[in-house]
């Protein structure tokens, strides 16, 4: 059995971040019943919800009955992994939350909806993640069971779906990831269009427009990621997906899409909302029920 | 006159989520029926707590596919949403009908190469 070593740099919710983790995906791709090693001495920081697409990463060496090794680790990140039980798979303990900022990591399987309803209800309410408007509240929660259940329909991750979130709160942000380590949008949309040419960005494109779905049995779709981006647009606030080579991501100010230097193995959507947010989601309608069919 | 039924959807899914294409074709196929014989039906979604549009697309977004618009418009109506969830139901709603009346062909014989060319 040998040992590869590989160094895992800062790490925060962004291009860089998102490729350093993608970078040890596409090293270890080889690698079947040996070890990997991730040395955290040149990581300065590690955001918790970055936690899931690590996991994502980890999931695919699992599958090739390889160890992972973590160590190096610094004190401060430490500690922070440990309050968002993402070190506990890794043999270390638990340390409590005091602040209770951290929304924990945790691996569902892909028909766990109702399971993960249960989750947000635990780790949503009060706590140290800041009350937000009733309205927002809802928002948020619609926006992640559409990409909770986006991954589960269309990922065919068999390690299943990795969730995490962590609420910063000198920023008044809170960022939740879902990863998972199944076959990308680009596969789905190559086969759905019969096209082997589209790249990864041209996939994730693709998908997020109004009405297109990948689903196949006559039945419409394609609406959950435009809601969502209606949503992080009035909040001021954030989305990311990174597909196999495709990084997008949209914020109030505007959207961006660039090839990733290496191969995410799979689909992670990370959702960054305002919490300082009052604007009021439940505005009157002009709209009458009877206008709807 | 035929009577007019209502349909509890939490008392169908036995749940106030609606979260699920599964639980949303259970709605859609006690509701194709009763439309069949031209029933009008109230779908009621009273002690429901989420809905996303998965569950909206399988549950009324796929009816547009058996029934024209007229006579979903006649014998549909709905109770127990918030405005802003009507709002989506409508966006469902709108976009089941452009798909329907452009559906894509879905060629199951295509192969998908394995390629990790980009």
């Amino acid at each position: 059995m040998r040992i590869m070593q590989l160094k895992i740099n800062t790490v925060r919710s962004d291009y860089a971040g998102f490729n350093g983790i993608a970078a040890v995906a596409a090293k270890s791709k080889e690698i079947v019943l040996d070890t990997l090693e991730l040395d955290f001495s040149v990581c300065n920081f590690f955001e918790a919800n970055m936690a899931a697409p690590l996991y994502a990463v980890l999931a695919r060496n699992y599958d090739r009955l390889n160890d992972v090794v973590l160590k190096n680790i610094r004190p401060e990140i430490l500690e922070i992994l440990r309050k968002n039980h993402f070190l506990t798979r890794f043999g270390y303990t638990e340390a409590h939350d005091r602040n209770q900022t951290t929304l924990p990591f945790k691996i569902f399987k892909t028909g766990a909806g109702e399971q993960f309803a249960d989750y947000l209800d635990r780790y949503m309410q009060g706590k140290g993640i800041p009350p937000m408007t009733e309205g927002l509240k809802k928002k948020f929660h619609q926006s992640l069971f559409e990409i909770f259940q986006n991954a589960a329909l269309h990922s065919k991750s068999e390690s299943g779906i990795f969730v995490c979130g962590q609420f910063y709160p000198n920023k008044q942000r809170v960022d939740f990831t879902i990863a998972d380590a199944g076959i990308g949008i680009r596969q789905n949309v190559r086969k759905y269009l019969r096209d082997n040419k589209i790249s990864s960005c041209d996939a994730i494109k693709w998908a997020l427009q109004e009405g297109h779905t990948t689903k196949t049995g006559r039945q419409p779709g394609g609406l959950g990621l435009k809601l969502i981006k209606d949503f992080i647009e009035l909040n001021k606030g954030r989305i990311q997906i990174i597909s196999r080579h495709g990084f997008y991501q949209f914020a109030y100010q505007g959207d961006e899409i660039r090839k990733m230097h290496h191969d995410f193995p799979g689909t992670c959507v990370n959702i960054e909302i305002n919490t300082a947010d009052a604007y009021q989601y439940c505005l009157r309608s002009e709209l009458q029920a009877k206008d709807i069919f | 006159m035929k009577e007019q039924v209502t349909i509890r959807v939490a008392d169908i899914i036995g749940s106030p989520l609606c979260i699920s294409a599964e639980d949303g074709q259970k709605v859609y196929e006690k509701l194709v029926p009763l439309l069949k014989q031209g029933r009008k039906v109230t779908i009621s979604f009273e002690r429901v707590t989420t809905i996303i549009s998965l569950f909206l697309n399988a549950a009324i977004g796929q009816l547009y596919d058996d029934f024209d618009e007229g006579r979903l418009n006649d014998l549909l109506s709905v109770t127990g949403l918030t405005d802003d969830d009507l709002d989506m139901l409508k966006r469902v709603v709108d976009n089941a009908k452009r798909y329907y009346a452009n559906p894509q062909s879905f060629d199951q014989a295509w192969v998908l190469e394995g390629s990790d060319e980009e």
